[in-house]
């Protein structure tokens, strides 16, 4: 057998004791699939080190939904999560969500109506996630189809991967804190760039940092922003998916926090679609700031694209509560807007970032 | 698609007969997929759940190498749980490695082995069904001597059978044995008899193995006397292999154990605990689309013309009172000049029955 990647196995020491913090006796859920075994078994060799119990959840779709069995199971046990797995999500103490997909596209083809039932089936299973009732870390393992999608190799995909979570975080920490500082401090967030205008609230609101915990890779902050605030036009120029469906070049106006234009350059029909899921859809649920300094070009893949240093992110949908944010949704759809070539933030009328460089 | 897959999957599926709504937990392995996704969706036709669980081994994963001993003895509540409340479960077998976990001391597996069998106990009993199987992937045709092709044609040949046929063929055999109060097993270097008076047979047709194919006991625990030897395979047991094993019994105990190779671990298991050195089961091979020995339990045990013993616990619902840690099946030929007596009646002779 091929010598595992060192790197694999400081990844997997990063999520266990960093995002993780396992301590004897949890019971800590390894939701994965096959293609990630490298990192898998280091993760279930360190939390058994530990005295705590890995309990893997591996399948060829991501646990706990079976993409092969909902696509002809009775709607009604599609729509609701099985008890067995009510009670595994009831009880975790935490848990580590690793995607590792053989197709990004998926297992099996499910309808839309059969999509929409199966999220809502595993509503339950994210609940104690969402509200940070225990750690939790949402991450990938560098796959051929992860790799492939970034449009590189798999080596080259690899180092830029591992360059991304493998960091100094408590370094990176330190100065995301005093970004949020000023953020905090602020009410009003204008974002100047290619076709874009907007103005958002973020006052009464604090930010969060992400330095590595509930995403791997971390490097961003980010806020539920005033609901009704946001005004002016923004083009989100990095490109994006939505459930497999491609949507690029996505142009949105907005007039008192509702988007009220819509238009993309690709999947247009899926950006309509999306806004029209239910009325908190077409309201901001997050504005972030990407930081992480490692990430120098998308790799479709929202989990690093919203990192990047020099861009903000806008997501359309649910916002986070314990941000104070009050939009409800079932969608939450992270759109990215590139800062580095054309594009400042300002702070009350003060730049703050220029071009993607920090100017605080 | 193989279309013969759609109609195992279809069988295994039988063989737990699910109603709607039931939670059936799906175990195998990565290479398992084709045979998994199948199994999915008939369940899915069915009404059923799947909750499929894959795993990188069988037994003797990381958890159960790494893990502290006292961890390593109990199960988590969330395991216990999935496992008391699960209505059924499918043990699909689809080893990249089928040698994987033979390296993992026995004291650990043991641990691990005592903490599950506790929770699994219904199914023990014939309370609640499943079934176990295995999937056609190249570690599985590796040891059986054969290409994964060839493998595939083997396996489809023991399971797409007359189900119906052999279940009356067996009924004939086991309504014989139930009558038996003495059975002698004589063959090559074999002289053993053992007491079945007062218990029943059970037979396998559709049942808890794919393929089954077998009649089975539990032997009164204190009754067998003579010698075995599996002078024909090697006993096979957690990735072992163990070549030339031959057993001495007086009073049902085994007092002698040997073997031509591996014979630490044969001595090691049998002192794994009190009940290791008793009789759990006497089985009979009975199918007909299983003619060579490929070492692997699930299929050598039913070739028909053998007889297998297992060493270990016993079946508590066929007044098995034998209990171990340990069920290690080993497989006598006897289709070359052995022979099955029932109170002094050859009812088989060299394979061919006389009943």
């Amino acid at each position: 057998m091929a010598a595992v990647d060192p790197r694999a196995a400081e990844y997997a020491r990063l999520l266990v004791e960093r995002c993780l913090g396992v301590q004897a006796g949890w019971q800590v859920l390894i939701r994965s699939q096959p293609a990630a075994r490298p990192v898998i078994e280091e993760l279930m060799r360190l939390i058994a080190n530990r005295g705590a119990y890995p309990l893997l959840r591996m399948n060829f779709s991501l646990w706990p939904v079976d993409e092969v069995w909902a696509a002809e199971a009775p709607e009604e046990l599609v729509g609701e999560l099985s008890p067995i797995d009510v009670y595994a999500s009831d009880h975790m103490d935490a848990r580590v969500t690793m995607e590792a997909p053989d197709n990004t596209r998926g297992v099996f083809a499910l309808t839309p109506e059969r999509r929409a039932l199966a999220k809502r089936g595993v509503a339950p299973f994210l609940r104690r996630t969402m509200a940070h009732e225990i750690p939790w870390v949402s991450c990938q393992f560098p796959t051929n189809a992860l790799a492939q999608e970034a449009g590189m190799a798999l080596e080259e995909f690899e180092d830029f991967f591992y360059t991304a979570c493998l960091r100094d975080w408590d370094a990176e920490s330190e100065a995301m804190k005093r970004l949020l500082e000023r953020f905090d401090a602020a009410n009003e967030v204008r974002i100047v760039g290619a076709d874009t205008d907007l103005t958002v609230s973020i006052r009464g609101r604090e930010g969060e940092i992400d330095d590595g915990r509930v995403n791997m890779p971390g490097g961003e902050f980010f806020y539920s922003p005033v609901e009704d605030s946001a005004e002016g036009t923004i083009y989100f120029d990095v490109p994006t998916e939505l459930d497999g469906d491609a949507v690029d070049g996505i142009r949105l106006t907005l007039r008192g926090g509702r988007i009220e234009q819509a238009t993309a350059e690709q999947g247009e029909d899926v950006l309509l679609a999306a806004l029209e899921m239910d009325e908190g859809a077409r309201f901001v649920g997050e504005l972030g700031i990407g930081c992480n300094e490692g990430i120098t070009r998308p790799a479709r893949s929202i989990l690093f694209d919203e990192k990047m240093g020099g861009t903000i992110h806008m997501a359309i949908g649910a916002s986070y509560p314990h941000v104070g944010g009050k939009n409800k949704s079932t969608l939450h759809w992270d759109l990215v807007k590139d800062l580095r070539r054309e594009g400042r933030i300002e702070l009350d009328g003060e730049v703050v970032q220029e071009n993607g460089t920090w100017l605080i | 698609m193989d279309p013969r897959l759609e109609a195992y999957a279809r069988l295994l599926v039988d063989c737990i007969s699910p109603k709607p709504g039931w939670q059936v937990i799906v175990r195998s392995q990565p290479p398992g997929r084709p045979l998994v996704e199948e199994v999915s969706r008939e369940l899915a036709r069915r009404g059923a759940r799947a909750l499929v669980r894959l795993a990188f081994d069988g037994v003797g994963g990381i958890f159960v190498r790494e893990a502290p001993l006292e961890v390593l003895g109990t199960l988590s509540d969330i395991e216990r749980h999935e496992i008391e409340t699960m209505d059924s479960y499918m043990a699909m077998l689809a080893p990249e490695n089928t040698r994987a976990g033979s390296d993992v001391p026995a004291e650990r597996l043991g641990l691990r082995q005592q903490a599950l069998r506790t929770p699994h106990e219904p199914f023990l009993r014939d309370e609640k069904p499943w079934v176990g199987c295995y999937c056609a992937t190249e570690a599985v045709a590796q040891d059986a001597g054969m290409t994964v092709h060839a493998f595939e044609d083997f396996l489809y040949g023991a399971v797409l059978i007359d189900w119906e046929a052999l279940r009356q063929t067996m009924e004939r055999i086991a309504e014989r044995f139930d009558r038996a109060e003495t059975v002698r097993i004589v063959g090559d270097g074999t002289d053993l008899t053992f007491s079945l008076a007062g218990r029943q047979g059970k037979i396998d047709a559709l049942g808890a193995n794919m393929p089954g194919g077998e009649v089975f006991y539990s032997p009164v625990e204190d009754s067998a006397e003579g010698v075995i030897s599996y002078s024909e395979y090697p006993a096979c047991y957690l990735g072992h292999e163990v070549p030339g094993v031959r057993l001495r019994f007086e009073q049902g105990r085994i007092v002698d154990a040997s073997a031509t190779g591996d014979e630490a671990f044969l001595v090691g298991t049998l002192d794994s605990d009190e009940g290791a050195r008793r009789l759990g089961e006497f089985g009979i091979g009975c199918n007909p689309g299983i003619r060579r020995h490929m070492k692997n339990t699930l299929f050598d045990e039913k070739i028909e013309g053998t007889v297998h013993f297992a060493v270990g616990t016993g079946f508590p619902q066929l007044g098995g009172t034998n209990r171990s840690g340990i069920h290690w099946d080993m497989v006598k030929e006897l289709r070359k000049g052995g022979r099955i007596e029932i109170d002094g009646e050859v009812v088989q002779e060299s394979g061919t029955w006389r009943l």
